[in-house]
């Protein structure tokens, strides 16, 4: 129950729509109780022949308690639905509270771009521990304790066996299950898991599967993998089968004892047989209660492994760093710095040392994978590591956002919101629309309107656009430093060559820092580092690393033979 | 209701046994019901003694059992069943995914596709293990209780039979009108929920602006929007079963008058077949509405059957093999006779001919769409052609038996796939029974890869992740390099990478197929000016169509657009 502690925590905080449908269930529960309570004592009543005024006022009680029910029962599922989504809201809002300041940096961390969705599915499971897992236990409780009050004026014997009914039924046979089935549900993930790895490693690598003749092995994995995934839920689902019918049973056995024990004290004068067939009824309909409880052990335990998961993902600690961001314009020196990944055995980055002398313009190149957007990374603070000073302050020190307010950032992948490109463009800050289209035109993006509509993502827009858009999010907003990572790698060379002009204009004299995969238009660069397998090869300007015949010159000459 | 339908279907015997098992619950539920109200009418007014109802109280007991194990049953044979199709389902798609490789290779989806392999099917477990066998409980246990209420009571069955039909008639009419709502509502909702998963995905973003603390009011807000309009129609849901409910209870209180009425007014009915009314009743009213609730069940897995069906009717091509053994000595002579093939509307090729002869080392070139690819996977036997035939020394190529062919092949690609394994293993692909170690290290050493062996923590044992994590794009091409060393092959089809490796990686790659090239046919689909410099054949392609073919020298002499694809980095080239 520890686990599930922020979701009591958002629970709290919707009192009212709880208290609620808390009432209404219980009101509900209750006149259902009556209503079959009344219709057994009708019945019996009725054949004592009684004169027709008594039946007319059982009559009424029994409609009066069936239209209440009903009433109550909309009422219920009203309120408790609404108070399942404000929690789903609460619980959005609070998580994200506890992420952001996370982030990016969590992101790289967790490489798989399933995250995200794995959050939102965890966030979303954990909307339904109110209502069926927190809930159900609260009702039961309360009309059973009615209920019980309510016969024990007939037959004390009675209602003691009712509470024996509901504890087991209640509690004891859930909670049984729910160990079980937190056991079954580990091993359907897993199994799930191994299954998931066979189809992506089948379809995304069929050609040299195919080609090297492995493919019928692969199949035969990926159907035994499918196979033992399937028998696993098929168990767990059989696990949920006899929960229910092991509820039931008891249900049913305690229903019938009541019948045994009523019909005993009826011969033994104890009781007025004209109540035995409402006892029978009542024990019948009450148990009805107990039913969400056969479905709870599994709700259960998706919660909590939902919680669990999220637990982990913010759980982590952030080094609250003391120092805001140096004044005056932005110099960078990296003295010797090396980073792994975490969990990475290999350096990404080893070993390097370079200046960024204030308002210099520095390009950093290399092939995939040689560590230059690391280094981009390292500079925007994502994560700690020794040996950079930002305006002679150790870089450990700053606070992200500090940079980040003086700071003109383009990442590979930018994020575009649902909405308009006026939306998508006044991130950058209160914008007049005349300086938003001038900011298009400079990318040379004057076709579109700002009220063109950009999909999630952007994904309506092509790659190049999505770049140009990027950057002109960035022209309107003033900043000391520009840090872009292969800013243009989408956009044709001629475009490129207009925007890299924009961009120089905008930067003025601020420090300008450029990653860039394509050799291109580096000629009025202060200094170009150049990368190599996590390692600075060489740095110097254009005509200097030319003139060298070095590792960038070497780099120049294959990408003059690529073909157009 | 099933576009699963003429796919796959429940054995006839599972529907049988569905069928007897709801009979055997319609027995218990009404031998129940009839054994209580006969020892509440024989201990309340037959004033017997309680050892006489004993033996009810036992057959009472069984009859419960039978219920119970009627439900457990029932769920035994759903889960079953769901999991039989759900194996089923996954070995269709498999097969179909496998059997057609153009889609997979060209189209690529696989995001997609494992989605559908994985979620779809199981989100059609439900149909199987709970809607199915609720629809033939709900069909037959009221029928049986309509039975016994005409034969105890007329105008008791009479009510059943004349209120029975309005509650799925009442289901139709509100399940149409929340429908047009919930439509009309879903966008707003599809808009509020995906608000929460767009700015955690845009946090980063978000964050370099300085904007991401303000974002948190606004998920606040839209998901408060998202509620108001689920509850706008979950409203609408609640107050049909509000209406169902008070057709139930207005049928059930009138049996209830009906019997009390006859009882004291009339006395034409007696106690037994009064009470017995008043047991049965709820028991068929509450079948009827699970009816209803089953069907929502089931509407919920109409989704993904649809998305499963639409997989399993695409557009199949198969590719052929026969028995043929290739011959062993040195590279075929490989032709494409006037092929054509088309995929979908993009990709496509026209009567293409291409004459390779053994040992020559051949280019494909052309713009992004050409078709360059698409002749790569023919001249592999990853596809075949539409019309026209793949010529292996004269002879069709699907004469030759699959393993004999592919056996003589590598594919050097551009984003070579590495699997959860050890290096070793990544460079053997399953070949490890044939080769050894010392083989393996050798095509890695020839490769390039000694070096990054070495600084691994377990050398060509370590574990290199799923999709090659850990690899950047100049190792994994390295590792294919290896691949194709160890297999020694007589046919290469070489993609050669768009844009700049490092230079340690690029100058291997052109030393490493230099080398495989001395005792193999080598197709390139080249993207290097010295690559094309230095072959044989250069096939120029544009828009599907061969528009020329020749050496560097004689396409530069005659070919404007060759001209103009190779004046590369500014300069132009001799």
């Amino acid at each position: 129950m520890k686990e599930l502690e922020s979701v009591l925590k958002e629970m709290v905080s919707e009192k009212r729509d709880i208290i609620l449908s808390v009432l209404f269930g219980v009101l509900a529960g209750i006149t259902a109780v009556g209503l079959f309570a009344a219709s057994g004592f009708l019945i019996s009543k009725a054949a004592l022949l009684p004169p027709i005024q008594t039946l007319a006022v059982l009559i009424a009680v029994q409609k009066l308690s069936s239209l209440t029910r009903a009433v109550s029962r909309y009422a219920e599922r009203y309120y408790s639905h609404r108070a399942t989504f404000t929690i789903l809201g609460n619980l959005r809002t609070s998580f994200y509270r506890r992420l952001e300041p996370l982030a990016p940096g969590i992101f790289n961390k967790y490489r798989s771009g399933d995250l995200l969705a794995r959050i939102v599915g965890d966030v979303e499971s954990l909307q339904h521990t109110f209502l069926r897992v927190l809930y159900p236990p609260i009702v039961l409780v309360l009309v059973f304790l009615c209920t019980i009050f309510f016969v024990s004026f007939f037959a004390i014997e009675v209602s003691l066996l009712l509470l024996a009914g509901a504890v087991l039924t209640g509690f004891i046979i859930p909670a049984l299950f729910a160990v079980r089935e937190r056991r079954l549900a580990r091993t359907v993930r897993a199994r799930r898991a191994v299954l998931s790895t066979e189809v992506t490693e089948l379809l995304q690598g069929y050609r040299d599967l195919k080609i090297y003749q492995q493919l019928d092995e692969k199949e035969r994995l990926l159907a035994e993998a499918s196979a033992a995934y399937v028998s696993e839920q098929r168990r767990r689902e059989l696990d949920g089968v006899r929960n229910l019918s092991v509820n039931t049973f008891a249900t049913f056995i305690i229903s019938w004892l009541v019948l045994g024990l009523g019909a005993w004290l009826v011969t033994e004068g104890e009781l007025d047989g004209v109540f035995l067939a409402l006892l029978v009824m009542t024990s019948l309909t009450v148990f009805e209660n107990a039913a969400p409880m056969a479905i709870l052990p599994g709700f259960f335990e998706d919660s909590r492994h939902a919680a669990v998961r999220l637990e982990e993902v913010v759980s982590e600690e952030r080094v609250q760093a003391e120092s805001g961001m140096p004044e005056g314009p932005v110099s960078i020196v990296f003295n010797d710095v090396s980073f792994n990944y975490p969990g990475e055995a290999r350096p990404a980055v080893s070993g390097v040392s370079f200046e960024l002398p204030a308002g210099s313009k520095t390009a950093i190149v290399g092939a995939s994978g040689s560590g230059k957007s690391t280094l981009l990374q390292l500079l925007l603070l994502m994560y700690p590591a020794t040996g950079i000073t930002i305006n002679g302050t150790d870089a450990r020190r700053i606070d992200q956002e500090s940079l980040y307010a003086i700071a003109n950032v383009a990442l590979q992948q930018n994020h575009f919101f649902y909405g308009t490109i006026r939306d998508n463009l006044l991130l950058a800050g209160e914008t007049a629309d005349k300086d938003l289209l001038a900011a298009l035109e400079a990318v040379a993006l004057g076709h579109l309107t700002l009220e063109d509509q950009v999909f999630e993502k952007g994904e309506n827009l092509s790659g190049g656009e999505r770049q140009r858009l990027a950057i002109a999010r960035l022209l309107l907003r003033e900043a000391r430093i520009w840090l872009l990572d292969e800013p243009t790698s989408s956009v044709d060379p001629v475009t490129e060559a207009q925007i890299h002009e924009q961009l120089l204009a905008a930067v003025k004299d601020g420090t300008f820092v450029l990653v860039s995969h394509r050799l291109q238009g580096l000629e009025r660069m202060d200094q170009i580092l150049v990368m190599d397998e996590g390692r600075l090869v060489e740095s110097g300007t254009y005509a200097e690393l030319m003139d060298a015949r070095g590792y960038f010159y070497e780099m120049k000459q294959i990408e003059q033979a690529v073909l157009a | 209701m099933n576009p699963l339908k003429g796919i796959i279907s429940v054995p006839r015997r599972t529907m049988v046994a569905f069928a007897l098992v709801a009979v055997l619950m319609g027995l218990a539920i009404v031998g129940q019901s009839y054994l209580i109200v006969d020892i509440v009418d024989r201990i309340f007014l037959k004033e017997a003694d309680f050892k006489s109802i004993l033996p009810m109280m036992w057959l009472l007991l069984g009859l419960l059992l039978l219920r119970v194990a009627t439900t457990y049953w029932n769920g035994r044979l759903g889960a079953k069943t769901a999991a039989d199709i759900k194996q089923e389902l996954r070995e269709k798609l498999l097969a179909k995914y496998t059997r057609t490789p153009v889609a997979s290779a060209i189209s690529g989806q696989s995001g997609e596709k494992v989605s559908v392999l994985l979620d779809a099917v199981d989100e059609m477990d439900s149909y199987y293990s709970q809607y199915l066998p609720k629809v033939v409980q709900t069909t037959i246990v009221p029928l049986m209780v309509l039975v016994v209420a005409f034969s105890y009571d007329l105008y008791t069955g009479l009510i059943m039979m004349i209120t029975a039909p309005f509650i799925p008639l009442f289901y139709i009419i509100i399940g149409i009108m929340t429908q047009k709502r919930a439509d009309a509502q879903l966008e707003k909702m599809t808009a509020f929920s995906g608000k929460f998963l767009d700015t955690l995905q845009g946090i980063t973003t978000l964050k370099l602006f300085g904007r991401a603390r303000r974002e948190e009011q606004a998920i606040e807000a839209s998901s408060h929007a998202f509620r108001d309009a689920t509850l706008a129609v979950l409203k609408i849901a609640f107050l049909s079963s509000l209406m169902l409910e008070f057709i139930s209870m207005l049928s059930m209180g009138l049996i209830a008058l009906e019997v009390s009425l006859r009882l004291i007014l009339f006395q034409s009915i007696t106690f037994f077949p009064a009470f017995l009314m008043l047991v049965i009743a709820p028991e068929y009213y509450l079948a009827l509405k699970e009816m209803g609730a089953a069907f929502h069940t089931g509407r919920g897995s109409v989704a993904a059957a649809k998305r499963i069906a639409s997989e399993l009717s695409a557009e199949e091509r198969t590719v052929a093999f026969g028995k043929l053994e290739l011959e062993a000595d040195g590279p075929p002579e490989i032709r494409l006779d006037d092929v054509s093939f088309t995929y979908g509307e993009s990709f496509a090729l026209r009567d293409i001919e291409m004459k390779i002869r053994p040992y020559e080392k051949v280019a494909l070139i052309g713009k992004s769409g050409a078709g360059k690819s698409t002749v790569l996977q023919l001249l592999a036997g990853l596809a075949d052609p539409l019309s026209g035939e793949v010529r292996i020394d004269g002879r069709k190529r699907h004469d030759y038996a699959e393993a004999s062919w592919f056996k003589r092949l590598s594919y050097i690609s551009q984003h070579p796939y590495l699997y959860a394994g050890t290096l070793a293993d990544n460079i053997a692909i399953g070949d490890l029974r044939t080769s050894s170690r010392a083989e393996i290290e050798e095509a890695g050493r020839r490769a390039g890869l000694a070096e990054l062996a070495s600084t691994l923590p377990e050398g060509y044992d370590t574990l290199i992740g799923e999709g090659g994590r850990g690899l950047s794009g100049g190792e994994k091409q390295r590792v294919a390099l290896a691949r194709a060393f160890l297999k020694q092959p007589d046919i290469i089809l070489f993609d050669e990478p768009t844009t700049g490796l490092d230079v340690r990686t690029e100058r291997l790659l052109r030393e490493a197929m230099e080398e495989l090239g001395r005792r193999a046919t080598v197709v390139t689909v080249a993207h290097r000016l010295h690559t094309v410099r230095k072959v044989d054949q250069i096939f120029l392609l544009d828009a599907g169509s061969l528009i020329d073919a020749g050496t560097h020298e004689e396409l530069l002499g005659r070919s404007e657009a060759y001209r103009e694809m190779t004046k590369v980095g500014g300069g132009v080239a001799k």
